[in-house]
C-alpha cells in the first residue's frame, strides 16, 4: 500500500498543502517543534480516525479555525481509494469519507489505510500499566478482525453499564442482568487476543532478537479468567461466568467488575539467557525500546498476514534514542521485510540512513513543506 | 416557512391537539386518545399473547408488519444504569399485575426488547422477574435481515442465525 496525494486542511500548524508522496516514501527533515510528528500524526489518522499521540481532535484544529480536515488518496493492490476525515469544533462533527461516500459509522471507515507508527513515545507500551498493552491490543486487532471490533464495543458497553450498577448498589438481580452480554462479548475478546498472541509469539520473539543482537523475548497471553483448560469461545463463556460468580462479593464490596478482558494483562519477558526478566519491570532502557519496536514490527506483520496489505511504514525520528548498533539492524530488517513505502521523519540530514539514503528529501519548517 | 400561513396554523393546531388528547393507555402504555387503546380494547385480539417493547412508537413498527394478533405492553424504556433508569423506572410491575388479574390466563410473553447491549440486559432481567409466573417466555429471533445478501451481513448477526437455526 501506498499514500499517493495528501491534503491538508488546518491540522495542527500544517496549513493548506497538498502533497504529492513519492511512492518509494521521503525523509522529512527538520528541527524541533515544526511539524514533523504533526505530519505523521495526520497521515495515521486516516487509518484510524484519532491522534496516535492521544490528542483530542479539538486539539488538532489550528487556532482560529472551525475545522481540519484530511485526504488521501491511497494505492494497493486492490486498487485505489481515497479516504477523508474531518472534524469541526462546533457540534464536534466528525465525519469520513471514503471515495466521496460519507460512512455512517466510523467504524465502517476504519483501516482503509494500512499504516504502522513507530514513535520514541512506544516505549509507554512497554513501561507503562497492563492498560497501555491492552490498547496495543485492541487497535492491532480492530483493525484486522471487524468481529473483534464489533466485541470489544458491546464488552465496554456491557461493562461500564454493570460497573454503574454495581457502583449504585442495585440488586444482585440487576447487576447479574448484564452478565451475558458481558461474558458473550468477553469471551470472543479474550479468545480472539489469545490466539493472536500465540500466533504471534515467534515472530516476536524474532523480531526482538533480530534487533538486540541475539536476545530474544516472549509474549505470553495472562487472562484473570482461568482459561487454561478452555479450548474454544464457548469453554471461555463458561469459564468467564463462573469468574464472574466466584468473584461476585469481592465486586459488590469493590463497587466494579474484577475479572474479564479488562484486567488481562500482555506480559512480555526476556528469554532465560537474559534471566527471563519482566521487561516492565526490570528492563533497561534499551531493552523496553527494543521490545517495543518488536511491537510495533509484528503489528506490521499482521496488516501483511491478515489484511493482506504491505503497511505505509511511519517512522517519527525513531533513531535519535537508540544506539548505533540497534539502529543498523533495524534497517536490515526492515528492508529484509521488503517493507513498502516509508515515511520517516528526523532533525538532521545526517540521521536518515534508510534505502542507503536513496529516499527523496523533504524540507519541513514552520508547518510548511519544501519538496 | 414556505408554505401557506394556513398550513402553518394547521399544523401548529394538530400538534396542540396531539399534546391534548394523546395519553398513555391505562393497560398497556401504548399511544391512546381514551384510557384503554385500540389494540387492549379489541376483543378480536389475542389477550393471551403479551409482546413486551421499549417504546409506544414499536408497537407502530409491529402492527405495520400486520402478522401479530396479540396485545403489547410498553416498557416505557430499557435498563440504563449509567442514566439512573432501574426496574421501578420502567412498566415492569404493572406488566406482572396484568399477568397476575388477567381474566384469561396469559400463556405467552414474547420479549420483543431491542438486540442492543440495553435491551438484552431488559430481556435478561424481565425474564428472571416471569419466570415465578405459568407462562412460557420467548425472545425474538436474530438473524439475517430479509432481502440481503451474506456476504454483506455482519459476523455476529450471522453467528445469531446460525445458533438459531431452524429444521426445513
Amino acid at each position: 500500500m501506498r499514500l499517493s496525494v495528501l491534503r491538508l486542511r488546518h491540522f495542527r500548524n500544517l496549513g493548506v498543502q497538498d502533497l504529492d508522496v513519492p511512492p518509494e516514501g521521503v525523509a522529512i527533515i527538520g528541527d524541533n517543534a515544526q511539524g514533523k510528528s504533526n505530519l505523521l500524526e495526520a497521515i495515521y489518522y486516516l487509518e484510524t480516525f484519532r491522534s496516535f499521540r492521544g490528542a483530542r481532535d479539538r486539539q488538532l484544529i489550528a487556532f482560529d479555525e472551525p475545522l481540519f480536515r484530511i485526504a488521501g488518496a491511497l494505492e494497493s493492490s486492490s486498487g485505489k481509494r481515497e479516504v477523508s476525515a474531518a472534524f469541526q469544533a462546533q457540534g464536534k462533527r466528525k465525519k469520513v469519507t471514503v471515495d466521496g461516500a460519507e460512512m455512517d459509522r466510523l467504524t465502517d471507515g476504519l483501516g482503509q489505510l494500512a499504516a504502522v507508527v513507530f514513535s520514541p513515545t512506544d516505549v509507554e507500551m512497554i513501561t507503562g500499566g497492563p492498560a497501555e498493552r491492552r490498547r496495543f491490543l485492541d487497535i492491532v486487532l480492530s483493525l484486522s478482525d471487524a468481529r473483534y471490533l464489533q466485541a470489544i464495543q458491546e464488552y465496554r458497553q456491557s461493562l461500564a453499564r454493570r460497573n454503574a450498577a454495581l457502583k449504585a448498589g442495585h440488586p444482585s438481580a440487576l447487576v447479574r442482568a448484564w452478565d451475558p452480554g458481558l461474558v458473550r462479548a468477553g469471551a470472543c475478546v479474550i479468545e480472539r487476543r489469545r490466539r493472536w498472541v500465540e500466533r504471534m509469539a515467534t515472530p516476536f520473539r524474532e523480531y526482538h532478537s533480530a534487533v538486540a543482537g541475539g536476545m530474544g523475548a516472549s509474549m505470553r497471553y495472562r487472562s484473570s479468567v482461568d482459561v487454561e483448560g478452555a479450548s474454544s469461545e464457548e469453554d471461555i463463556v463458561g469459564a468467564f461466568g463462573e469468574a464472574l460468580k466466584a468473584s461476585h462479593e469481592r465486586e459488590v464490596r469493590l463497587g466494579t467488575t474484577v475479572v474479564g478482558p479488562h484486567r488481562d494483562e500482555l506480559v512480555l519477558r526476556l528469554d532465560e539467557e537474559g534471566g527471563g526478566l519482566d521487561l516492565r519491570e526490570y528492563g533497561s532502557g534499551g531493552q523496553r525500546r527494543t521490545a517495543a519496536l518488536a511491537l510495533r514490527l509484528v503489528e506490521a506483520r499482521t496488516i501483511r498476514e491478515v489484511r493482506g496489505q504491505d503497511p505505509v511504514i511511519l517512522l517519527d525520528d525513531v533513531f535519535a534514542e537508540l544506539d548505533a548498533a540497534r539502529s543498523e539492524r533495524i534497517l536490515h530488517l526492515m528492508e529484509r521485510e521488503e517493507t513498502g513505502q516509508v515515511i520517516l521523519t528526523a532533525p538532521k540530514e545526517s540521521d536518515v540512513r534508510v534505502r542507503r539514503d536513496a529516499l527523496p528529501r523533504w524540507s519541513i519548517a514552520g508547518g510548511r513543506i519544501e519538496a | 416557512m414556505k408554505g401557506s400561513k394556513d398550513e402553518v396554523r394547521r399544523l401548529s393546531r394538530a400538534l396542540v391537539d396531539l399534546a391534548d388528547r394523546i395519553r398513555p393507555c391505562g393497560v398497556c402504555g401504548n399511544f391512546s386518545e381514551d384510557d384503554v387503546c385500540g389494540i387492549c380494547a379489541n376483543p378480536k385480539r389475542d389477550h393471551t399473547l403479551v409482546c413486551v417493547v421499549e417504546e409506544a412508537f414499536e408497537v407502530g413498527a409491529i402492527e405495520r408488519a400486520g402478522h401479530f394478533g396479540g396485545v403489547f405492553h410498553v416498557l416505557g424504556g430499557r435498563l440504563s444504569p449509567l442514566d439512573g433508569i432501574g426496574p421501578e423506572e420502567l412498566n415492569i410491575a404493572s406488566l406482572l399485575q396484568r399477568i397476575t388479574d388477567a381474566a384469561d390466563p396469559v400463556r405467552e410473553v414474547i420479549v420483543a426488547t431491542n438486540a442492543s447491549v440495553e435491551g438484552e440486559a431488559t430481556a435478561v432481567y424481565l425474564e428472571q422477574r416471569l419466570r415465578p409466573f405459568e407462562v412460557r417466555i420467548t425472545r425474538l429471533a436474530r438473524g439475517i435481515p430479509v432481502g440481503s445478501d451474506l456476504e454483506y451481513v455482519d459476523g455476529t448477526t450471522i453467528a445469531e442465525a446460525i445458533s438459531g437455526r431452524r429444521e426445513m
